[in-house]
């Protein structure tokens, strides 16, 4: 064997047995650090998608009580049952304070109330992801006795019970109130001839109450977005919404219809 | 006599200077060893980085879940401001797609002519591509009753003083706001002492009396501004 020959054969074990620490050693141990700092990746992504929900939880709660009176005040607008003497109330006020005589009220002859297309599935606070909101319809018809004027304006004030104000807010001060349709005519057909200003005019309305699955708050109290009692049913959340509400806040449906009674 | 050379073997011109009595092997392992170093320190370098990676990872864990627990724990808030948000916006599209009657009649009474009077007035708002139908329109989304697209129509029967006047009411009662057509569905101008239009009023005697039919443009779709993130008002009184 030559000088040559060893040198070569020194230089092929050598480079064998580098070659035999790196793949053994080496890139094993270094693919398991790539492969730990991907999990590490993930793992962070996963810490600020939970810091994110957290945070936004913690917004939640600050702004719970806010978001508590928000939804007894839409109670107002659309109540979680049919709350008709609230109704009848809101329409002898605003009767009253524009002049006009309420004369009759009546359920309209299309039917009863009918329920909307859309399906509403949450009904606790809890229950998250709720799909959207659909009211439930009520059917009215309303008889009103006055001049053009004043129920041009009752008309307005009707409508203003729930509106949009200009900057887009939403301002709840009585029932929502769709009007369908208006009829004018003369009181009566001597008034007609006569030249009288005075008008019956007959409304088509619709009301809206939430669907009877839903509570006016799911739920939720005043101090708690879970309810009281964790046996308590949808339904049982539903009909005691409203006075556990009432408690809450200080402009409700139930309070609204107290002078009534 | 046979030549000795004197000259040490590794001295001897064309002898590889330094290769020694290995011929070189000697370097060849000291590169390996060198090389051989750097592949440990790569090693160690790695499994300090994995054992570091793996304690991080164990902390990340550990405080995500402990994030999430939080979290988890104030979901009720979080379902309720949906909650609201939901119930909100629900109210919003109903309230946006009403007609404005109101504002209707206040521009009815802006644009009729002195000489013409309205006696009735029946307005209905039918169902999408049905104009003068007061046939009940489906529901929307939410429920509304006058879901977008219902087209409202007006029916006015009056008093004109003129058939001429008749025609300035028509042509005035198209600058009402939001109107799409009006048309004449009758002007009757009585022989006698008084006429009586398709609606039953009752004029003065010479003056006709007209029945129009005003069709409004279609409700439009609720428009993207959401107040969903906007605070509720409440408010006591009515709007005069």
């Amino acid at each position: 064997m030559t000088a040559r020959d060893r040198l070569v054969i020194v230089a092929i074990s050598a480079l064998a047995v580098l070659a035999a620490v790196w793949m053994l050693l080496v890139s094993p141990e270094r693919k398991k650090a790539d492969k730990l700092n991907t999990e590490v990746s993930a793992a962070s992504a996963q810490l600020a998608t939970a810091e994110s929900q957290a945070s936004e939880a913690q917004a939640a709660r600050s702004r719970y009580s806010t978001a508590y009176a928000s939804v007894v005040n839409l109670g107002k607008a659309v109540p979680p049952s049919e709350e008709v003497p609230s109704l009848i109330y809101q329409l002898a006020q605003a009767s009253n304070e524009k002049h006009v005589q309420f004369t009759s009220i009546s359920t309209s002859t299309s039917g009863t109330p009918a329920p909307a297309a859309a399906a509403s599935t949450s009904t606790s606070a809890t229950g998250a992801a709720a799909t959207t909101v659909s009211f439930t319809q009520m059917p009215f018809t309303f008889v009103f006795e006055g001049g053009f004027d004043d129920l041009y304006h009752l008309f307005r004030q009707l409508n203003g019970a729930t509106v949009r104000t200009a900057s887009g807010q939403l301002q709840v001060s009585g029932r929502l109130l769709t009007l369908q349709g208006v009829k004018l005519e003369p009181a009566t057909a001597d008034e007609a001839k006569g030249g009288s200003q005075q008008l019956t005019g007959t409304i088509t309305a619709t009301a809206y109450v939430l669907p009877a699955s839903q509570g006016l708050t799911g739920g939720a109290t005043a101090t708690s977005p879970t309810p009281a009692s964790a046996s308590g049913s949808p339904a049982a959340t539903s009909a005691s919404s409203g006075s556990s509400s009432g408690s809450g806040s200080t402009a409700t449906p139930s309070a609204t219809i107290g002078p009534v009674r | 006599m046979k030549a000795v050379n004197l000259i040490p073997s590794e001295q001897r011109r064309g002898a590889a200077v330094g290769v020694g009595r290995s011929g070189g092997a000697a370097y060849i392992l000291l590169g390996a060893l060198g090389v051989l170093a750097v592949l440990v320190l790569l090693y160690g370098m790695a499994r300090h980085q994995v054992s570091d990676r793996k304690a991080k990872l164990a902390s990340v864990q550990a405080q995500a879940q402990r994030v999430q627990q939080a979290a988890t724990s104030l979901s009720a808030y979080t379902s309720f401001q949906s909650l609201r948000q939901q119930r909100t916006q629900a109210v919003e599209q109903v309230v946006d797609s009403r007609f404005d009657w109101a504002h209707e009649l206040h521009e009815l009474g802006r644009v009729l002519p002195h000489d013409a009077s309205i006696t009735t007035l029946d307005g209905s708002i039918g169902a999408a591509g049905a104009a003068g139908a007061a046939s009940t329109p489906t529901s929307g989304g939410t429920g509304s009753s006058t879901p977008p697209g219902s087209v409202p129509t007006i029916t006015l029967g009056g008093c004109a003083s003129s058939q001429t006047d008749v025609a300035l009411t028509l042509q005035r009662l198209r600058l009402i706001d939001g109107v799409a057509s009006v048309s004449l569905q009758s002007s009757t101008k009585a022989a006698g002492k008084s006429s009586t239009g398709a609606t039953g009023a009752n004029c003065v005697a010479g003056a006709p009396s007209f029945t129009a039919l005003i069709t409004f443009d279609p409700l439009p779709a609720p428009s993207g501004k959401s107040g969903s993130g906007t605070e509720l008002t409440a408010s006591t009184g009515g709007t005069k």
